[in-house]
């Protein structure tokens, strides 16, 4: 009964406590790492890009090297490819969703599909820009807006299959059965009772989807390349920010550069905000769980 | 241990509490307790006394088990949860802030609703809480957890296998084992948290007999849902609701000749 | 009333006969989009395949194995991009594992509870910076000063250190795998973190009372209780962060240098799959040369595909487990 007091488990209850102290210390040495990271990144952002920040910007196209320009082209370019990709993902993956969560729950079909949604979900966005080129690019001969909204879309169906599923399985099967005890026939059910209870999250969903492709570069590098000039022809090649970031980035004139960081700045309060705005639509909702 | 203590013997002690001197193990005295704003525990005071059962008994959220958390400062892992009052183990305060908490938690073992192997081999489950205090050479550590697998009557049935999960075990096995652990450290106090909840009628019985057995060494508080557990395992027993103590006395007395009407209603099911 | 529903009025019956086709509607389109994800997933395998063809014809095996890679003379070999693609994830793993658990720990037992939503939200906002703004975060600003300060220290230090003087001989070009290795650390942080503090949470309280019961830290408690219990779920985290690390292309493309050669030294300028198809594809002429890169695409597929399905089976199982305990 009194071991605890003999000087050897004292000292063995010293050393816990300074093996606890290291740890707890390290542990907020990692927090604060990462906390450094994004605050790093995002005022180096801040500082750099608002300095380039100007009306031409939003007016004028992207320059030649040592010339006055904007980022006009690439704004449309990325706004238009990612609404027409979040049009095309959106309703295939809501679909593709519904069948998981609802008609072929727990079959076998389902199971496999959520297996290889999640492998889809996580592949590198490389390998999509690949698969785009071999079946679009190639065959038609040229670089195409078009070929860089499907590679786009084919980021986006995952995402909101499997936000759809999620969501469409926390909608409680009391509340199905409630509707279908009123002779209410299922495309119904799901139509009036599952979608309307999973709103919030379906377009969360779809908004974190947007988020993802708006930042995307890599699949874009050749699908619908980029286009120095105002374009709006979907089967031309077509300027978009990450893009026109990547090359004026790395390319060696200073001017390009300062556009550079000033996309890098609109991208990313661009993608942030979606976030933010998702990350709140959902944020009641899972209160209420 | 040994064999079973004699239940007749334990039953004239339990009518004559004052045949025998008894002493204070642990001291409540005015105690409140706050989760947050809401005063779940107002002024209460009883005595555990030393090698004795004290069961608490009571409604569901009466504050039985607040209270058992109290005594070993559980409730500080989670903030906004705070007491004030006196708890005093061996007359010192351990509700003082500047308390170690696990020196403290070392000395007053708990066992909860469910029970809680860890991760790891029976073997280990035991050896852990042993080597955060104590070098123990193997051999004398071999007999420790073999001693602590004894006294929970377990030795028998895990002996072959001390190397397998504990998460093997049956419930009430688990159960014994998570006693075990707790008295493998040689604590003073044990705290019983509805520890018979999640178990059978025969694990419930097994684990009551030990609770006989534990009482020689150690000063138990037994929080239960169960009247008769409460009747059969425990020498002292507190009444609690709505977050005061209603009545404490001895067991007999409580069950046979309350005081207060609430307990007598509550006691013969009239409500609760 | 049973008359009616033995020989519903035509009213009530085109309405069900329109419910039935609705609802065989719905159930056939949902299928349809459900298979849809299916051949998506087979149409890249096949594409990739097809694209890459020409190349495993040539190269055959010796494709993975053969360091150069001349456009000139058309002979190609992966093995610099691959050791890029393993090496820089490998060492951004090293660097990011012990932090996210560390932030994970922090998230789940040490932070009072206010700060506990800010802190989490502010490490998942690492996840949605695009990767193109690590890129040149990392380019302008991460590679000048590692190459001033960090790398001629790293270089110094280790300078008499056999073995360790290989793997940091100057000269410090700021660029180069450490550095892509480093901005992949920070990338992979977010995903790990999150998924350790769930896993962390499913950790019945009980449980970690119990340990505390015992007279045990904090430390202890995580270290011997909560890690333990958790240790599925974890690895399966680490192995989705593993994978987007290693298919993370723009951030790397920016600070890796592109060097399709095998350096012992890690400050030394190298180059990734992702990274090499995104610097050369465009520029690639000939069947040989685009083919190699498909090739390229091919063998970064399969690789995150198998450390994909591990994780996500690892972290089913542990769901399921999750299930049974409780």
């Amino acid at each position: 009964m009194t071991t605890l007091t003999n000087p050897e488990s004292q000292k063995r209850y010293a050393r816990r406590r300074r093996g606890h102290k290291v740890a707890m210390v390290l542990s907020n040495v990692a927090t604060l790492l990462g906390l450094i990271a994004l605050v790093w990144i995002l005022a180096t952002l801040l500082i750099k890009g608002f300095g380039g920040l100007s009306l031409a910007v939003f007016t004028q196209s992207t320059p030649p090297p040592g010339n006055d320009g904007g980022l006009l082209n690439a704004i449309y370019g990325s706004v238009v490819q990612t609404v027409i990709a979040t049009l095309i993902g959106t309703p295939i993956g809501v679909l593709a969703g519904t069948y998981m969560a609802e008609y072929g729950r727990n079959t076998k079909l389902a199971t496999v599909v959520r297996f290889i949604n999640d492998v889809l979900l996580s592949a590198p966005s490389i390998v999509v820009g690949l698969f785009v080129y071999e079946i679009m690019v190639q065959p038609m001969g040229h670089f195409s807006a078009w070929a860089g909204c499907v590679a786009l879309a084919i980021l986006v169906l995952p995402v909101v299959v499997r936000t759809t599923e999620d969501m469409l399985l926390l909608v409680p099967d009391s509340l199905r059965e409630a509707a279908s005890a009123l002779g209410a026939p299922r495309w119904m059910v799901i139509q009036k009772v599952c979608y309307r209870a999973a709103r919030a999250g379906l377009v969360t969903g779809m908004l974190l989807a947007v988020a993802r492709i708006s930042g995307e570069t890599a699949p874009l590098l050749f699908t619908s390349l980029n286009n120095q000039f105002w374009s709006t022809n979907m089967n031309a090649s077509m300027a978009n920010l990450p893009v026109v970031i990547f090359q004026f980035a790395t390319a060696p004139y200073e001017d390009w550069q300062r556009l550079a960081w000033v996309g890098a700045l609109l991208i990313t309060l661009a993608v942030l905000t979606l976030n933010i705005v998702a990350r709140t639509l959902s944020a009641p909702q899972s209160n209420a769980r | 241990m040994q064999t079973r203590p004699n239940v007749e013997l334990t039953k004239t002690v339990l009518t004559e509490p004052t045949a025998e001197a008894l002493r204070e193990k642990v001291s409540v005295r005015n105690l409140n307790f706050y989760y947050g704003d809401y005063k779940a525990l107002k002024g209460i005071s009883l005595p555990l006394y030393d090698r004795k059962v004290t069961a608490f008994i009571g409604p569901s959220g009466c504050g039985k088990s607040t209270l058992l958390r109290i005594l070993n400062r559980m409730y500080d892992l989670y903030p906004g949860q705070r007491a004030e009052g006196e708890v005093l183990l061996d007359g010192k305060n351990i509700i003082d802030p500047k308390m170690d908490l696990n020196l403290l938690r070392a000395q007053i073992g708990m066992v909860f609703q469910k029970p809680t192997p860890f991760p790891m081999s029976i073997y280990d489950n035991i050896a852990f809480g042993i080597r955060l205090y104590e070098k123990v050479p193997k051999s004398e550590m071999n007999d420790r957890v073999e001693d602590a697998l004894k006294r929970t009557a377990l030795w028998d049935e895990v002996k072959d296998k001390l190397h397998a999960s504990g998460l093997g075990l049956s419930g009430g096995q688990q159960q014994r084992l998570c006693i075990a652990r707790s008295i493998a450290v040689r604590p003073q106090v044990l705290l019983l948290d509805e520890p018979t909840s999640a178990l059978d009628p025969i694990s419930t019985a097994k684990i009551e007999e030990l609770i006989y057995q534990l009482k020689v060494d150690y000063t138990i508080a037994i929080v239960t849902h169960n009247m008769q557990q409460a009747a059969r395992a425990a020498d002292f027993s507190a009444f609690m609701y709505l977050g005061e103590l209603v009545e404490f006395g001895t067991t007999d007395q409580v069950f046979t000749k309350p005081r207060e009407s609430r307990t007598e209603d509550y006691i013969t099911g009239r409500f609760g | 009333m049973t008359t009616a529903v033995v020989e519903p009025a035509s009213e009530t019956s085109s309405i069900l006969s329109r419910n039935r086709l609705m609802d065989a509607l719905l159930r056939s389109l949902t299928r349809a989009a459900a298979i849809i994800v299916l051949v998506m997933l087979g149409g890249v395998i096949i594409s990739l395949v097809d694209g890459a063809l020409p190349a495993i014809k040539t190269f055959g095996f010796s494709f993975i194995t053969t360091e150069s890679w001349n456009p000139v003379t058309e002979k190609f070999g992966a093995a610099a991009p691959i050791y890029g693609t393993l090496v820089t994830a490998f060492i951004a793993m090293l660097i990011g594992v012990p932090i996210s658990i560390g932030i994970a720990i922090f998230i789940t037992e040490l932070c009072p509870r206010w700060l506990k939503r800010p802190i989490s939200t502010a490490i998942e906002l690492l996840a949605g910076i695009p990767s193109i703004i690590y890129g040149i975060w990392g380019l302008f600003i991460l590679a000048p000063l590692l190459q001033a300060y960090v790398q001629p220290a790293l270089i110094a230090t280790f300078e008499n250190v056999p073995m360790l003087n290989n793997l940091f001989a100057g000269p410090p070009y700021g660029i180069g795998i450490l550095t892509a290795a480093l901005i992949l650390s920070i990338m992979v942080l977010p995903f790990i973190t999150s998924i350790t503090r769930d896993v962390f949470e499913t950790v019945p309280p009980m449980l970690k009372e119990s340990a505390y019961g015992l007279g045990c830290t904090t430390w202890e408690v995580v270290r011997h209780i909560v890690l333990p219990y958790s240790k599925t779920g974890i690895i399966g985290g680490i192995m989705l962060g593993l994978g987007r690390a290693l298919g993370e292309t723009m951030a790397v493309t920016f600070v890796i240098g592109n060097a399709h050669r095998i350096h012992s030294s890690l400050l030394a300028p190298g180059t990734t799959i992702s990274a090499s198809i995104a610097n050369e594809f465009t520029e690639a002429d000939g069947v040989m040369y685009t083919s190699s890169l498909i090739a390229l695409g091919l063998i970064l597929f399969v690789i995150t595909f198998i450390v994909l399905a591990c994780a996500r089976l690892l972290l089913a199982r542990m769901k399921k487990s999750e299930g049974r305990h409780s």
